[in-house]
């Protein structure tokens, strides 16, 4: 017993020893920042690009003068989507790495911690954007740098309604016979995420004049769903909305074509990657869904710096393997970016400081496909400008943009702000 | 009991007291002061939260003990009834404004009563069964009923956020970490020592008969059906405070917290931590807790260099808890509190080896 | 009907698969009076070995083949590790010591294989999907039931007719009365171990051929546990016959329960079943029954 415990003590010193030996950032003067990420959790399929893509884009930045010459300092830590552990991690971030703000990663613990967030005055950037983030009267701290959950819902069905149902010669029957096209959802409804802009959507739903059929309850990590595929046969839709993420999504469209459901599908943002193509297979062609920003490898600015950092880093990941989500973090760290510049710039490097920093940005945008981010103090949604595209011979092609707030100014203005 | 030389009890009251010697008694004092006084003026906001965590799963493993360690029922599916707890507390918070204690216990009574409506089997059937039974209760409660149906109610969704200043006793907010980790320690206290008084009673006598034989003990007159339904009454009433304690410090409740998996950590707690013995939830709670932190610590400074350590960090926490088990049951079944009680063994009969 | 004969067909077909891993469950129960929880990490852990021997290059029938005897192996080991010195403590222990286990593997599944769905690529089986009569069934349906009844057959008969099929039997029925004929307990068990391996790692397999794979494939590995229950703990054919009503209900349940019931009922229905056939056969349908009063 005695030597066992010796033995203990000397793995315990040299633990502790490794941990020291890190070599800390010296002298210079840093930002730190604090990042949580789902590596191996539900989400883990979206989750592993954009984490790789949050480190090399941090690298990116500190290689090109950082924050008005400061260094950032990355603490990521992989809280496996269970929202407890997001929370203590937070603590963690706050009270010990002492962090200047959070890059956020899941609705539910995003919206768990955003009382907490809000009263500690920590800027948290999300890369959850649900809608329910997006009301500085609720939420001042919060901010996301995609369009939300709620227009990019809005938007995937009224182009589907414009460019499918209006145009497309499939429905020219239906249309002529007066049926209006049916709708259903398939989502995890246990799932923050993927509830989150439920309401939304079938509220433009029934703007639009469709029939909205029963829910689908499909888990995140669903592998068969052939009894709500055949359950939502029964009321035959026209339209399916796909909620959650890559991994069931694509097990959903797989059986929806296996079972010869017979209807269009489109998916949100992050159902919707190069990933879905491999796993789904032919069954993903003509599948609609949001991005928004460009796809990894498209030729837009800055997009062959992000190859370049990929392969710099990341040798050991193909870059075939590599998705839109790595540039989703591109885009991600370089707002956080220009909000701290700007604050740095005011003299405020702290949390209400980027918080104003991040109200002052105005058609500003990183390159990398995204369309203008314009954030206010009265509307933290980043754009109202959306891309919808489709999947032809297992490449992504754009369908049409659509400006919400072009479309529907009182709505968008008014009514839809915060869910 | 050992007691040492010189210490007679001339009264029965004295032979019976909790604390019989002045230096258990200061022990005690000393131990109160730490909790109450030391810890919260000297550690961080982290440590504190961490204090919380602890708390928590003293609270969620006690009803499992006393099913498993004191009623010999075992069961699997604790975390519905905390499900119970958390979520009638937080509607009741919310949705009726009603002061916390109140809600609490509103919380306790009823994952108490849900608790004997999946206790009524164990009436019929034992063992296996029983274990499949509570298994049942966990997916049931929390996967289907809490996910599909709690969500109607005051149309909120089944997860949904506590805002600040909703928990209240009395004039009191509980808002800070530091006010909840007072409000743990009240809480924990407060179980432990209704436990062990209940244990103590007749009650806890029959419990004890029924787990080491209950066919001998309804020989004996035991009427072991009301027993068993009063073990899972007074779990599932544990559960319902941990469960409400538990969103006093997230400030949100979800579906998510109350997972299968929590129930299997919670009987591995008190594995660890020693099987029928409240020491023992209380060393397991802690043993684990602080064993996954201090993993955190030595990783967190790693992954700066080894990235694909924080990856996978949260798998090789996992792994590293099952392991934990395993072992601790290979090598140390009776847990942690047998080893504390070797230990204070060891000093009582110093020089003596037995 | 053409929605109940499709739920029916598709039922039994994945219900086999069911039946051939509680299959391995029972056999452990059997001889040696454990009550194995990781059952689902076992269908994991074999599910994966043959992804990752597929996705090598091996053809499948190989990759079938070397899952088998990973599992025969691991089976083993675990066995001799873990379950040796537990011989004897009482049931909370063992069950514990499983679910430590089934925590262990899990951990060591996903930090080898992550925890994305991954397929078989190129597909196993042919894509198209058959049509009998107005019943579309996939392929890959068709052939995960012929192997497995093609592995239940063969264990069946290894039961009957060979001489370690026999020890196993005897072990299971009277372990004192088997030991004093010489028959080797530990070497019963160990063989029980690699058995419930080896099925579970094909049913594992054969059921990430259906839909991919990832984490969540452990969770079919516990709707094993219903199906014993049904069936009986300590039958053999009980077990089958239970698989294959869990499959049946699943798919039932999935389809018409989730109109009335909304939600997904499909993943609790079996244990929702189980309990109240305990509440009036708390034995099972063929279960030895044990008169105990409570």
């Amino acid at each position: 017993m005695m030597r066992g415990r010796i033995v203990l003590g000397y793995l315990l010193g040299v633990a502790l020893a490794l941990a020291a030996a890190v070599p800390e950032a010296a002298g210079q003067a840093t930002v730190k920042m604090g990042s949580l990420n789902d590596m191996t959790g539900a989400t883990s399929d979206v989750g592993k690009d954009i984490a790789l893509g949050i480190r090399e884009a941090v690298q990116y930045v500190n290689d090109t003068g950082g924050i008005n010459g400061k260094r950032i300092q990355l603490f990521l830590y992989d809280y496996g989507y269970r929202v407890p552990e997001a929370i203590t991690t937070y603590k963690r971030f706050r009270d010990f790495d002492r962090v200047a703000a959070v890059w956020g990663w899941g609705t539910g613990d995003t919206e768990a911690l955003s009382p907490t967030v809000n009263k500690d005055r920590m800027p948290y950037l999300s890369h959850s954007f649900s809608a329910h983030l997006t009301d500085p009267k609720k939420t001042p701290y919060n901010f996301i740098y995609g369009t939300d959950y709620s227009s990019n819902a809005r938007a995937a069905i009224t182009v589907w309604h414009d460019e499918m149902w209006q145009k497309d010669p499939r429905f020219k029957a239906d249309r002529e016979g007066g049926v209006r096209p049916r709708f259903v959802a398939f989502y995890s409804w246990p799932t923050p995420y993927s509830s989150a802009p439920i309401k939304a959507i079938k509220d433009q739903a029934t703007l639009l004049g469709f029939e909205i059929g029963p829910d689908q309850d499909i888990p995140l990590t669903a592998l068969d769903t052939k009894s709500q595929v055949l359950a939502a046969k029964n009321f035959k839709p026209h339209l399916v909305w796909h909620g959650n993420t890559t991994m069931s999504v694509a097990a959903a469209l797989k059986d929806s074509s296996a079972l010869e459901l017979g209807a269009d599908h489109i998916v949100n943002n992050w159902g919707y990657d190069e990933n879905l193509v491999k796993l789904a297979g032919p069954a993903a062609e003509r599948v609609m869904g949001v991005a928004v920003n460009a796809f990894f490898g498209e030729k837009v600015p800055l997009m062959d710096k992000v190859t370049e950092y990929a392969k710099k880093m990341n040798p050991g990941v193909p870059l075939e393997n590599r998705l839109i989500r790595t540039v989703q973090s591109w885009v991600d760290v370089l707002l956080m970016r220009e909000a701290l510049v700007r604050a740095d710039k005011a003299g405020q490097l702290n949390g209400p400081g980027i918080k104003d920093a991040f109200e002052t940005i105005r058609d500003w945008s990183p390159g990398l496909g995204r369309p203008p981010i314009t954030i206010t103090p009265a509307d933290h949604r980043p754009g109202s400008l959306i891309r919808v595209y489709t999947i032809r011979g297992g490449k992504f092609a754009l369908v049409k943009e659509v400006d919400l707030k072009q479309r529907w100014p009182d709505k968008w203005e008014k009514e839809w702000l915060g869910w | 009991m050992y007691l040492p030389s010189a210490v007679y009890h001339e009264r029965s009251r004295q032979d019976h007291a909790w604390w019989q010697t002045a230096f258990v008694r200061g022990k005690m004092v000393l131990l109160f002061l730490l909790l109450l006084v030391v810890i919260p003026a000297t550690a961080s906001v982290y440590l504190l939260s961490v204090a919380n965590v602890i708390g928590y799963t003293i609270l969620s493993a006690m009803g499992v003990q006393l099913l498993i360690g004191y009623c010999g029922q075992i069961t699997l599916g604790h975390a519905a009834f905390i499900a119970v707890g958390a979520y009638v507390s937080a509607i009741a918070m919310l949705q009726y404004g009603t002061g916390y204690p109140l809600s609490l216990l509103l919380a306790a009574v009823a994952a108490g009563l849900w608790s004997v409506l999946f206790g009524l089997p164990s009436a019929r059937v034992k063992g296996f069964y029983l274990i499949m039974t509570t298994m049942a209760a966990q997916f049931i409660t929390v996967d289907f009923l809490i996910t599909q149906y709690v969500s109607q109610i005051g149309g909120r969704g089944h997860y949904f956020s506590l805002p600040p200043g909703t928990i209240t006793i009395g004039p009191w907010v509980i808002e800070s970490d530091v006010q909840v980790y007072y409000l743990m320690v009240l809480l924990v206290t407060l179980c432990i020592l209704g436990m062990a008084n209940l244990l103590r009673t007749r009650i806890g006598r029959a419990w004890i008969a029924i787990r080491d034989n209950d066919v001998a003990a309804e020989a004996m007159g035991v009427n072991i059906v009301w027993y068993k339904l009063l073990a899972f009454f007074v779990a599932g009433a544990l559960g319902g405070v941990a469960g409400a304690f538990w969103i006093s410090s997230l400030f949100f409740v979800s579906p998510e917290h109350f997972q299968f998996g929590w129930s299997l950590w919670i009987v591995g707690v008190i594995l660890i931590g020693g099987v029928g013995s409240l020491h023992g939830t209380v060393f397991g709670a802690m043993f684990i807790t602080l064993l996954l932190e201090g993993l955190k610590f030595v990783v967190i400074p790693l992954s700066e260099v080894f990235p694909a350590l924080s990856e996978k960090f949260l798998n090789v926490k996992e792994a590293a808890f099952g392991l934990a088990i395993v072992l601790f049951l290979l090598y140390e079944p009776k847990g942690l509190a047998y080893r504390w009680e070797q230990m204070k063994n060891y000093f009582n009969l110093w020089p003596f080896s037995y | 009907m053409d929605l109940f004969l499709q739920l029916l067909t598709t039922g039994i077909l994945v219900g086999s698969i069911y039946a051939l891993v509680a299959l391995g469950w029972t056999l452990i129960y059997k001889s040696s009076g454990v009550l194995n929880l990781a059952m689902g990490e076992l269908t994991l852990i074999g599910a994966y070995v043959s992804l990752s021997f597929y996705t090598w290059g091996i053809p499948f029938p190989l990759a079938l083949l070397g899952t088998l005897l990973v599992g025969f192996v691991l089976g083993l080991l675990t066995e001799r590790l873990f379950l040796r010195r537990l011989i004897g403590e009482s049931t909370l222990t063992v069950i514990m010591v499983t679910v430590g286990l089934s925590f262990f593997f899990r951990g060591i599944v996903a930090f080898v294989w992550g925890t994305d769905t991954r397929v078989f690529s190129p597909p196993v089986f042919p894509t198209e999907s058959i049509r009998l009569g107005r019943i579309v069934i996939g392929q890959v349906y068709l052939w995960s039931f012929v192997a497995a009844i093609l592995l239940l057959l063969i264990f069946v008969g290894f039961f009957k007719y060979t001489r370690w099929g026999l020890a196993m039997q005897a072990t299971a029925d009277d372990e004192m009365a088997a030991l004093s004929l010489g028959v080797s307990a530990k070497r019963v068990y160990a063989l029980a171990w690699a058995i419930a391996f080896m099925a579970a790692g094909v049913g594992g397999t054969l059921l990430g051929n259906i839909n991919g794979l990832n984490i969540s494939v452990g969770y079919l590995g516990l709707l094993v546990l219903p199906a014993v229950v049904l069936g009986g703990l300590n039958s053999v054919p009980g077990a089958i016959v239970g698989g294959i009503l869990i499959g049946i209900l699943q798919n039932f349940s999935g389809a018409y329960l989730s109109r009335l019931v909304p939600g997904s009922v499909k993943d609790i229905a079996p244990f929702a079943f189980m309990v109240i056939i305990l509440l009036f056969r708390p034995y099972g349908l063929w279960g030895w029954v044990k008169i105990e009063r409570v």
